[in-house]
């Protein structure tokens, strides 16, 4: 195999890590980590699966690799502004006991 | 066809107008509202002016940076995009209008720029034809959303929001992750070409399956509904109604165009099969949902499980299409109609339901107390609006489900007749159940803060434009089966 | 290819996936965002062995380096707000179930991808084919800026965005800072030219060689990062309009430019082939600045100019 069907491969055990991170993990930091976790392993499989052609890389994954990667540290920088917060306001930075329906608009 | 509007490149000023609105009231604090209002209003023009095109011309398309597909990306209108953008303007006026009297002077100032924002991506969306711009315009989308969510920064506010951001991430990425599979399949990221090269393999299948289940969970069909109802009851009432009745609409027609053009024509497992899932999904989540609305003690929470439900209603089409291999019109027109009516009538109960949290300082349903008489204009809102979901005549809910029933009927799947049915019941159970409490008074009293005349009437008038849909079929039909027809005869150039 | 090559690229790909499992799994979240970051160093490496110099120099800075000191930056605060929510106990939380579903799940979507591996389609050609009318001659430049610029004018503003949902919120009020020690402030005077010309080596280099505005932006930003690391503050008087401007320049520049070419009657960012170059350089240096001012806003954590509790 090639080695850009190595990276891709690998993104995709990248995605599910990321997948299972998101679903375990409690603590809001930790999923935020593993969204961009997910993500990475997203962008790999996008790249790797081009590979190094003969006709050369392929520019346009890369291209939307770069966006990808704006859009994911914007996501991540509200994520954890919206964690402070949250944690301002309820002391535990999970979302763990919170019942919908409590407190519509403070 | 039109000689009053020129012909001018109205889908790119619906993309542009709004993100510079969004960009100059960021810049210039002071001016946030008026740019606010007038560009939401200008969107309604630019809506026309589109329309009176694609009367003319069917389907429009508009290389972005001329070079076309599949090197650069093209906008598309044709009349299923037009639905849609017809639906934000509508919506967006009004909520935006009730929005100008609802937030005091610090929330404004975040409101506005990222209302245009959501307003900008929203156009943009239901204006590409390119599947990673329309990944971009779904995060510019979410992001944008999750913030208006958690405007008030009350606890269930931000955790809603931190819910609904983590799960609007994860629907993103598991749909590029299926446009990743797709671009090499193809080569190419363009709906027409996709729809010539596509051909039925792993590669498709695995993407269908990605795309779909990204796209499902960020419109919150069954079982992924679980961020729906703190997000959707907890943001402040017009961020409500937008999420309910648009927001959750894009990444619905980002789904049934996927599913029109590129992979219900696909024979095997990618057609029928997943057709049939998505239809279980949406009955399940009809009948879920609406019993956990009828369970509500509260007027919020009530609404957005309602929301659940009538998503619902809009997958019961999918496996109408598949059933006969071949598009249904019919079941897809009903869709559409589904569509505008949920938009007009859900975005009016949730303004309602702003009003009578704002009079009463809460919104829980017993403790109601004879607001009919106090706020009759708010009651009236909610009560035409709820007429309308639950699909009793002479409303637009109404004519979109007496149309899905007929395409049922004339299929023979008395499956869905009997969940629409059912559904139906329990919708009229949960708005009578509100309604009801309108006219009595509450064991204890309470306090009362005024509610301006603006958050009123807009309530009204959206409820009352959820009536008109019902009274104009005969007008609006035509469009509507223009629109029901596209895709796979599309593909042919 | 040697069998040297793919043994680095099977230890590359690895050690990726080992790094990704301990940053989510180590009970200490301050190791966790450190073994991410490494992470993030490593995909550089793969970007780099996979022939996508552009996207390595994107990871590396914005990846992992401005993600990894905005996850530092916040568990700092973190430990401020709450120091009993800094540590995630996650020995319980990993769980078997879920886990044999997604391991299932990934052999599937595994196997997916192998079968497109053997003629991946692409579109090489049609990018070399337009490289001449581009206006640059590195092909992920003419792709971010001008074949699917759009794209890129939307991703400016989801930053913008992101920006201004963070101020809406007001996360935390801002705090007094003890003064900067001088050895510090001393570094970041000899430090901050070297960013600054870096910043601008890789903006102009973008036309033709990897770089671009979003690498160029987050050096620039980093070098901001360092500035209020060391305690530097804005001038009160350029927290309101100019900080905004600076901030908005960016996004609002590549508006104008649409704008523009759509009163001429050209289709939306149709660059005038002769003009392209300019234009794409004339964008990316406003990018390139509000990027930077962005990223740099986003680090502090509260809208500069806002005063601190007395």
């Amino acid at each position: 195999m090639s080695g850009a069907g190595l990276y891709a491969l690998a993104g995709v055990a990248l995605v599910m890590l990321g997948l299972y991170g998101l679903a375990v993990q409690a603590h809001l930091l930790r999923k935020l980590l593993a969204v961009n976790i997910l993500g990475s392993g997203v962008f790999l499989v996008l790249v790797g699966l081009g590979g190094p052609a003969q006709a050369g890389p392929d520019p346009v994954p890369h291209a939307m690799v770069i966006t990808g990667i704006v859009v994911a540290v914007s996501a991540t920088a509200l994520g954890l502004v919206l964690m402070l917060k949250l944690t301002t306001t309820g002391g535990r930075p999970t979302l763990e006991d919170d019942t919908p329906g409590e407190d519509p608009e403070a | 066809m039109s000689p009053v509007l020129p012909e001018l490149p109205w889908a790119a000023l619906l993309i542009l107008l709004p993100l510079s609105g969004a960009t100059a009231a960021a810049l210039w604090p002071p001016a946030a509202r008026a740019i606010g209002l007038l560009t939401t209003a200008a969107g309604l023009l630019l809506v026309a002016g589109l329309g009176a095109m694609v009367a003319d011309a069917d389907t429009l398309r508009h290389p972005v940076g001329g070079w076309g597909a599949p090197l650069g990306i093209e906008l598309r209108a044709d009349a299923m995009s037009l639905v849609f953008l017809a639906a934000t303007a509508l919506v967006g006026l009004g909520v935006a209008v009730y929005a100008d009297s609802y937030f005091e002077r610090a929330q404004a100032r975040g409101f506005w720029p990222l209302w245009l924002f959501l307003l900008g991506a929203l156009n943009a969306l239901f204006l590409s034809a390119d599947l990673f711009n329309l990944y971009v315009t779904l995060e510019l989308m979410g992001l944008a959303a999750v913030a208006l969510t958690a405007l008030s920064g009350g606890r269930a506010a931000l955790s809603g929001a931190m819910r609904y951001l983590l799960a609007t991430l994860l629907g993103s990425l598991v749909y590029l992750l299926g446009v990743a599979l797709l671009y090499h399949a193809t080569g190419t990221l363009d709906f027409t070409l996709l729809a010539e090269r596509l051909e039925h393999g792993p590669a498709s299948r695995t993407a269908l399956g990605l795309m779909g289940a990204g796209l499902a969970l960020k419109t919150a069909l069954l079982p992924f509904h679980f961020w729906l109802p703190p997000a959707h009851s907890s943001a402040p009432a017009p961020v409500s109604a937008l999420l309910s009745a648009l927001v959750v609409k894009a990444s619905f027609y980002i789904l049934a165009r996927l599913w029109l053009e590129l992979f219900a024509p696909l024979s095997g497992l990618e057609g029928a099969g997943t057709g049939e899932v998505l239809g279980w999904l949406g009955m399940a989540a009809v009948l879920w949902g609406s019993w956990q609305a009828l369970r509500q003690s509260r007027i919020k929470l009530l609404v957005a499980y309602s929301t659940v439900a009538q998503i619902g209603y809009l997958f019961l089409a999918f496996p109408l299409l598949t059933a006969a291999g071949l598009p249904d019109p019919a079941a897809w027109r009903a869709v559409l109609w589904l569509v505008l009516a949920h938009a007009l009538a859900k975005a009016a109960m949730f303004l309602a339901a702003g009003n009578l949290l704002r009079f009463g300082g809460h919104d829980r349903i017993p403790d109601l107390d004879c607001v009919a008489q106090r706020l009759p204009l708010t009651v009236a809102a909610f009560a035409l609006a709820g007429v309308s979901i639950a699909g009793l005549p002479p409303t637009g809910g109404f004519i979109g489900k007496w149309l899905l029933l007929e395409a049922a009927l004339l299929q023979g799947r008395w499956d869905l007749v009997a969940v629409m049915l059912l559904g139906g019941l329990l919708a009229a159970g949960y708005v009578f159940k509100v309604v009801g409490h309108f006219f009595t008074p509450a064991a204890t009293g309470h306090a009362a803060r005024p509610v301006p005349p603006a958050m009123e009437w807009t309530a009204l008038s959206l409820a009352i434009l959820a009536l008109l849909l019902g009274l104009a079929p005969a007008w609006l039909l035509p469009w509507l089966d223009l629109a029901a027809a596209p895709g796979p005869a599309e593909a042919v150039p | 290819m040697s069998l040297l090559q793919t043994g680095i690229d099977a230890l590359l790909a690895l050690g990726l996936v080992w790094l990704a499992w301990r940053a989510l799994a180590c009970p200490d979240l301050f190791r966790g965002i450190v073994l991410f970051i490494a992470f993030g160093l490593l995909m550089a490496l793969a970007w780099v062995r996979l022939e996508a110099p552009d996207v390595a120099l994107a990871e590396a800075a914005i990846g992992a380096g401005l993600t990894g000191a905005l996850l530092l930056a916040a568990l700092a605060r973190l430990h401020r707000i709450a120091p009993a929510g800094t540590r995630a106990d996650t020995r319980e939380a990993w769980r078997n179930g879920p886990a044999l579903l997604l391991v299932l799940a990934g052999a599937g979507l595994g196997l997916a991808v192998l079968s497109l591996l053997p003629e991946p389609a692409g579109l090489q050609a049609q990018v070399a084919a337009e490289l001449g009318r581009s206006g640059v001659s590195n092909p992920v430049t003419a792709v971010l800026l001008n074949f699917r610029g759009y794209d890129t004018l939307l991703e400016v503003l989801v930053l913008l965005l992101a920006l201004l949902a963070a101020w809406s919120l007001e996360a935390e009020p801002p705090r007094r800072e003890a003064p900067p020690g001088p050895v510090l402030d001393l570094l970041l005077r000899l430090l901050l030219p070297v960013l600054v010309l870096a910043a601008a080596y890789l903006l102009w280099a973008g036309a033709h060689a990897p770089g671009g505005a979003f690498q160029a932006g987050a050096v620039l930003g980093a070098a901001g990062v360092l500035a209020l690391l060391a305690g530097w503050r804005l001038q009160p008087r350029l927290t309101g309009l100019p900080l905004r401007l600076a901030i908005a320049i960016g996004p609002g520049g590549f508006l104008l430019v649409a704008w523009a070419l759509l009163l001429a009657g050209r289709p939306l960012l149709e660059y005038p082939p002769a003009l392209a170059g300019a234009l794409i350089l004339l964008i990316e240096t406003l990018a390139t600045l509000s990027i930077a001012a962005t990223l740099a806003v986003l680090f502090q954590g509260s809208r500069p100019g806002a005063e601190p509790p007395a």
